[in-house]
């Protein structure tokens, strides 16, 4: 379209500012990597060397010896965002549908009540829970992790899917409706599957809010470390005498490898998800 | 079998009275048109009958049985919206199916339904297409097609056609009256063309500000326009109005217009009184070179078999004639137009019509 054109001066401009951009995100990465390749020895080297033929890729050999439970913590990482995800998205997609589109009582408040919880961050309100993790006996299992992980994400889930259900023409809930179908066979049939999107985007988020936050409530509510995902596991990285950082680098990127392969697939529909409703067609 | 009965049907959104008072007996297999300006409430009186809105107060009877509180399905309607409504991710087939699977009807029975509705509405060969695939007009028989499945009793339209280029909308128009013969159910169409409702209607029900003005069939209305608001609505192009003023009741309606000519027009004016000023309104096609009103001619429009020609009398009211089409007039001459006195609609103050005696008697 003639409209997305721009003047050369102009995609410099967007390009530049791009560059700086993705540099501020990727340089931390680049920064790991490197770590991860290094010896120890080489590590606290002056002067600082981008590249030297020292580095290999012993430290991912060497990680599963020093932390023998690493495999089963990238897996508890991975089970844990996961299942905050499916229960988050199990109460969001109704919850989003309710508040999108049916009038009850006190709608707007208590959506504001629910965000305002998240105003809090999960450490002001460690202690309060972790009494209450004490009083359901829910204090070192997968439990104590997921229902907090659960708890705090479900609002900003509701918010944002609330803003793509509301997109969908109520027209092709009123035809189906006209013809006789309940509410939740047109959440099924008709709204669900228009929503994919969304879901897709939501539950993205959700899943990267679960993994950022498993730290804190590991940390916390979790002994047993057989249970421990993998941010609380790189901690045993850290020796009385030195700290194994390029085996720690190698490990988080180890971790986080399967998540983002899964989300490079997902590419697709999180680009649709963000920009629908965008255009009309 | 269907008849319809709105009995004083009002509605308000909040402080926002929409509907006021509608009252409506609608015949069986009747095709019938609201028709009005936008925002003038027809969409809403038609989701409340559909069952998508309750109303504040009324009734709805279908075949005589209160239906008001039913659900859309029990009342054995259909709807066709506006937008179509059609669901994107299903196949034409599932879309005209749907109301079946609500159902859960068998397979079987499902496939001879749809296969009978798609050969109506000839879309056998886009069962297995997805609705974006379809052209407008295609996907408007998909509507369609979805709404007759259930074979309902009354069939609701809100603005069908609106979506569609003028040479479409032609056709589907033809096609709708004829699907309506077939499926020989009441319809009920909402339009804010008058042509459409002109044309596919067998009675008309002109709506105003959330009033029926008028209830009838299209000729009717074209030749007894009740109000002043249904004469300018109906008829292509728009009745002229002509302001002028009361000098005599007797055997008919004498007015003098302000250029002084004096008509007296065959109307009932037992309501009228002396001096009061008049609407006196007189359609294009009426009006023929001669003597009478005086026009200054601004633009002539030929559209060959007529001739439009737009101009403006000595105190400036605009004035329109459907003069045959070789007329000689000529941009800025003065013109006079002459008239049948029995074509002339006469209106008072308040809008209302001063009935016509030597009206045409209706053939239709
Ligand atoms: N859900 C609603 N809430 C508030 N006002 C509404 C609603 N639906 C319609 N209206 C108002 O009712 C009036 C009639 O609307 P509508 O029936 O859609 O008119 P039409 O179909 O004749 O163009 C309009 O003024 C519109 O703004
Ligand atoms: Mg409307």
């Amino acid at each position: 379209m003639l409209i997305d054109r721009y003047s050369w001066p102009q995609k410099l401009a967007l390009y530049a500012a791009m560059a700086v951009f993705l540099t501020f995100i990727l340089l931390p990465f680049l920064e790991m990597f490197r770590t991860s390749l290094s010896p120890m020895s080489h590590l606290f080297h002056a002067p600082y060397e981008i590249w030297s033929d020292k580095f290999s890729f012993d430290a991912y050999f060497a990680m599963w010896k020093k932390v023998p439970l690493l495999g089963r913590y990238i897996w508890n990482s991975i089970f844990i965002a996961s299942a905050v995800t499916a229960l988050t998205m199990i109460f969001v997609i109704p919850a989003a549908y309710a508040y999108a589109r049916l009038d009850f009582p006190l709608k707007n408040l208590s959506l504001g009540v629910f965000l305002s919880v998240n105003m809090f961050t999960g450490a002001v309100l460690l202690i309060p829970l972790y009494r209450v993790m004490n009083t359901l006996g829910l204090l070192n299992t997968y439990w104590s992790m997921i229902v907090p992980g659960v708890a705090f994400l479900i609002p900003t889930g509701i918010w944002l899917l609330r803003s793509y259900l509301e997109k969908i023409p109520r027209e092709l809930e009123e035809a189906a409706f006209m013809d006789g179908a309940s509410r939740l066979y047109t959440l099924r049939r008709v709204v669900l599957p228009l929503a994919v999107p969304g879901i897709m985007v939501v539950g993205v988020s959700v899943f990267i809010g679960a993994y950022a936050q498993q730290y804190l409530f590991a940390i916390t509510f979790n002994q047993v470390a057989e249970l421990q995902p993998l941010p609380a596991g790189l901690n045993q990285f850290i020796g009385y005498q030195t700290v194994e950082w390029n085996q720690m680098m190698a490990a988080a990127l180890t971790g986080v490898l399967p998540v983002m392969i899964v989300f490079l697939f997902l590419q697709k529909y999180l680009v649709a998800g963000l920009t629908a409703g965008a255009i009309k067609e | 079998m269907a008849t319809l009965n709105l009995q004083n049907i009002t509605k308000s959104f909040g402080a926002a009275h929409v509907l006021h008072g509608i009252d409506l007996a609608i015949k069986d297999k009747e095709f019938i048109v609201f028709v009005g300006p936008s925002g003038c409430g027809k969409s809403t009186l038609l989701r409340i009958i559909a069952g998508l809105e309750a109303a504040t107060a009324g009734q709805i009877l279908i075949d005589g049985v209160d239906v008001s509180d039913a659900a859309p399905v029990d009342r054995g309607i259909s709807m066709v919206f506006q937008s179509y409504a059609l669901y994107p991710h299903l196949s034409i087939y599932e879309n005209i199916a749907f109301p079946l699977r609500v159902q859960s009807l068998p397979e079987t029975e499902v496939k001879a339904k749809v296969g009978k509705a798609a050969e109506i509405l000839k879309l056998t060969d886009k069962l297995a297409l997805k609705p974006g695939q379809l052209s407008g007009g295609q996907r408007q028989r998909v509507a369609i097609g979805r709404s007759i499945v259930r074979s309902p009793k009354i069939f609701l339209f809100d603005e069908p056609l609106s979506n569609l280029d003028a040479a479409l909308r032609g056709d589907m128009r033809v096609e709708l009256s004829q699907l309506h013969r077939e499926l020989s159910a009441t319809m009920v169409y909402v339009t804010h063309d008058q042509i459409e409702a002109m044309t596919m209607a067998h009675r008309i029900v002109v709506l105003n500000k959330g009033r029926i003005e008028q209830f009838g069939t299209p000729m009717e209305l074209y030749h007894h326009p009740a109000t002043k608001f249904v004469a300018t609505f109906i008829g292509q192009p728009n009745m002229n109005l002509v302001q002028a003023s009361v000098l005599g009741t007797t055997n008919g309606l004498t007015v003098e217009f302000s250029g002084g000519q004096r008509m007296t027009l065959p109307v009932d004016c037992t309501t009228a009184t002396v001096g009061s000023l008049v609407d006196v309104g007189i359609r294009p096609e009426n009006l023929m070179l001669g003597d009478g009103l005086s026009m200054t001619v601004r633009v002539v429009e030929r559209l060959g078999g007529v001739a439009m020609t737009y101009g403006d009398m000595p105190d400036g009211t605009r004035i329109c004639a459907a003069l045959p089409g070789d007329t000689p007039v000529a941009e800025g001459a003065v013109v006079g137009l002459g008239l049948n006195v029995a074509d002339a609609h006469v209106f008072d103050a308040s809008g209302a019509v001063m009935r016509r005696l030597n009206a045409p008697t209706l053939v239709v």
